[in-house]
């Protein structure tokens, strides 16, 4: 099995007595302390504004390089996005649900269920080009019959 | 201005052939500017003793729309198979096992887009920290 660490570290000076958190966890198979997630799959690329993007796609291999996942498992996605002007974002949304707008230098790290074939991660720039690393941890996917 | 900062370490040394190690640390700002964000939930911890049912953490309209709200989750059991469902309105995000952590942005877009919770199991808790953009 792959042992993968993701670990957070959340400090703040907001209130009287300072913020410090810590976290990390292996990143596991669903139901399992035995077991690490095994797949994966990495990359960067330029969203620009104008339309909405499958930036991962729940069950539709011929339409994402990514895609097929197993549903209801213990996915994990980190997505950055590293434009620089902080006007600039990016909004998230799982199956034209809005869930959160990551701007300029800001970063996501979620559980994913892709729990049917509609979930998509699906991602819209607000303006200009933006530049998303982003990466599934899984336990698999089906791959296209060519 | 506050200053808060969120930092992710991501390591593997065998699920490539070449070691994975990504770290990237963001300030939390406001929508659209360079001001830090001034409010916070704090740290707190619920324990659901009723089990599998949904129940809403964050309510959409206490907190301003389409701004850069972050939310920190981590599922403190310690039985592997027990998960927290986490929904945004009625739309599924993921499982949160065991251990799990996650940092997710939120935008309270519309008054329905509650932030839930649904655990698999009795008496598991959930920690939790909402940073509020006014």
């Amino acid at each position: 099995m792959a042992t993968t660490t993701a670990a957070v570290t959340l400090t703040s000076d907001l209130l009287s007595d300072n913020i410090s958190v810590s976290a990390s966890s292996t990143l596991m198979k669903a139901d399992t302390t035995a077991d690490g997630l095994d797949m994966v799959d990495y990359g960067v690329i330029d969203i620009v504004t104008g339309d909405q993007f499958d930036l991962l796609d729940a069950d539709n291999p011929s339409s994402s390089p990514i895609a097929g996942v197993m549903a209801n498992k213990a996915n994990k996605v980190y997505i950055a996005n590293h434009a620089t002007d902080e006007t600039y974002y990016v909004t998230i949304m799982i199956d034209a649900q809005n869930v959160g707008r990551l701007y300029a230098g800001d970063w996501m790290f979620i559980p994913w269920g892709a729990e049917d074939a509609n979930a998509d991660i699906e991602i819209t720039a607000s303006t200009g080009t933006n530049k998303i690393e982003y990466a599934l941890f899984h336990q698999g996917r089906t791959l296209d019959a060519s | 201005m506050a200053t808060t900062t969120a930092t992710i370490t991501i390591n593997s040394t065998d699920i490539l052939s070449d070691e994975l190690s990504l770290s990237t640390t963001a300030t939390l700002t406001n929508a659209g500017g360079s001001t830090g964000l001034t409010d916070v939930s704090g740290l707190a911890r619920k324990t659901v003793t009723g089990g599998h049912a949904q129940y809403t953490l964050f309510d959409g309209s206490d907190y301003t729309a389409d701004k850069a709200h972050k939310l920190y989750l981590k599922n403190i059991s310690t039985t592997a198979s027990e998960f927290f469902l986490i929904t945004v309105n009625a739309e599924d995000v993921g499982r949160l096992y065991a251990g799990d952590w996650a940092l997710i942005p939120w935008s309270a877009h519309d008054n329905d887009c509650d932030i839930k919770i649904d655990p698999s199991a009795n008496d598991m808790t959930l920690e939790y920290m909402l940073f509020i953009d006014e």
